[in-house]
């Protein structure tokens, strides 16, 4: 293995583990809830032992409430799910509406990210042969850093067009890129390359380009690059 | 004993909050640390402030820094739901007191009670 497979590598370790932090994070939160409600029924059960009249309101509240937090727990775990089963196949024919679905989930872990709102475009979903994992990375990474600077208040707006027959564009909008200069950084970058991704400034309309080949077949091969499925026909794998 | 509940976790502030009434703390909750500022700079005044390590905008770290200059006298507790050792290390540095999401409300009561050396809070909840 050369030396840029193990940075490439790491990069991709180190975003794996980001993510991970960030889910176990909103899980404690959910957990929290729950024990709290938990802790409160718990306290109303012992006024009523004392003879102390409880509001029955307060009883169906509280269980609504360990009902709704259960339900938001298993939702995260599912999103957990779809992120561990991305790096089932390095190559593989995906939905790129997924993967931006899954990085919006995922990115509003974060306690500083805002909205995100995903534009789908006309026609036949946009379906690109891609390694899903890094594609994920890169997009991950313009995210948070568009809400580590734009603030919790701020909507980012993401569509994906056919730039040509070859190429979709995913496009950010909604925000203003003078702050954002720092993206992508060198990291990022090799990653991009690793994969046939660019990624560009149109400064003129103010919004970031993604573009993503339709398919990583016939691209040039690029230390770092995730090796090709054989035989990958576009069968997700996912439990 | 007057307390200053800030997370921007809204059901479990909100959830908290309900259990220290039960127990006689008189609660005010804001969901983010520029509220919870307005309010003390309003010349609101509270004994302890419990504060969350991470929310957006202003953090627990830094609100309490801010807190500390416009009232000396406020003690403070920092909550945190990241188990890192650089937000425990940050949380001892920084505030008398840390503790771990999920609470123990009696590590709280506890805390609580050390913080303010009154007895306000340990009253019976069946009382």
């Amino acid at each position: 293995m050369d030396n840029a497979k193990d940075w490439f590598g790491y990069d991709s370790l180190a975003f794996f583990g980001k993510v991970n932090a960030s889910i176990s994070h909103e899980l404690k939160n959910v957990m929290a809830i729950i024990s709290e409600t938990a802790g409160l029924l718990g306290d109303l059960s012992e006024m009523a032992r004392g003879g102390t009249p409880v509001d029955p309101d307060m009883l169906i509240s509280s269980t609504e409430s360990i009902i709704e937090e259960i339900q938001r727990g298993f939702t995260t775990i599912r999103q957990m799910n779809r992120f561990a089963h991305s790096v089932d196949t390095p190559v593989v024919s995906v939905d790129l509406m997924e993967i931006l679905d899954l990085v919006r989930n995922l990115s509003g872990y974060l306690s500083f990210a805002g909205k995100t709102n995903l534009h789908t475009g006309e026609g036949t979903a946009p379906m690109a042969l891609t390694c899903p994992f890094i594609l994920q990375a890169i997009i991950y990474q313009a995210v948070v850093l568009t809400f580590q600077n734009a603030g919790p208040g701020a909507e980012l707006d993401i569509s994906v067009q056919s730039k040509n027959e070859s190429t979709w564009r995913i496009l950010f909008d909604g925000f203003s890129p003078k702050e954002f200069e720092v993206f992508p950084d060198d990291r990022i970058t090799h990653m991009a390359a690793s994969i046939g991704v660019s990624i560009d400034w149109d400064r003129s309309s103010d919004r970031l380009e993604i573009d993503v080949p339709v398919s990583l077949e016939g691209l040039p091969s690029r230390p770092g690059s995730p090796e090709m499925q054989p035989g990958g026909n576009g069968s997700r794998n996912r439990a | 004993m007057k307390v200053l509940l800030v997370d921007d976790e809204q059901k479990f502030a909100l959830m908290l909050a309900k259990r220290l009434a039960l127990r006689e703390i008189q609660t005010e909750v804001f969901f983010s640390g520029e509220k919870a500022l307005e309010t003390v700079q309003q010349g609101n005044r509270f004994d302890v402030a419990i504060l969350d390590v991470k929310m957006p905008g202003i953090g627990g770290i830094e609100l309490k820094r801010r807190l500390g200059l416009l009232d000396p006298a406020m003690k403070f507790v920092f909550l945190t739901g990241h188990g890192s050792k650089m937000d425990y290390t940050a949380g001892v540095q920084e505030a008398e007191n840390y503790l771990p999401k999920p609470l123990q409300i009696e590590e709280l009561m506890e805390t609580l009670n050390r913080l303010t050396e009154g007895p306000t809070a340990a009253a019976d909840l069946d009382g």
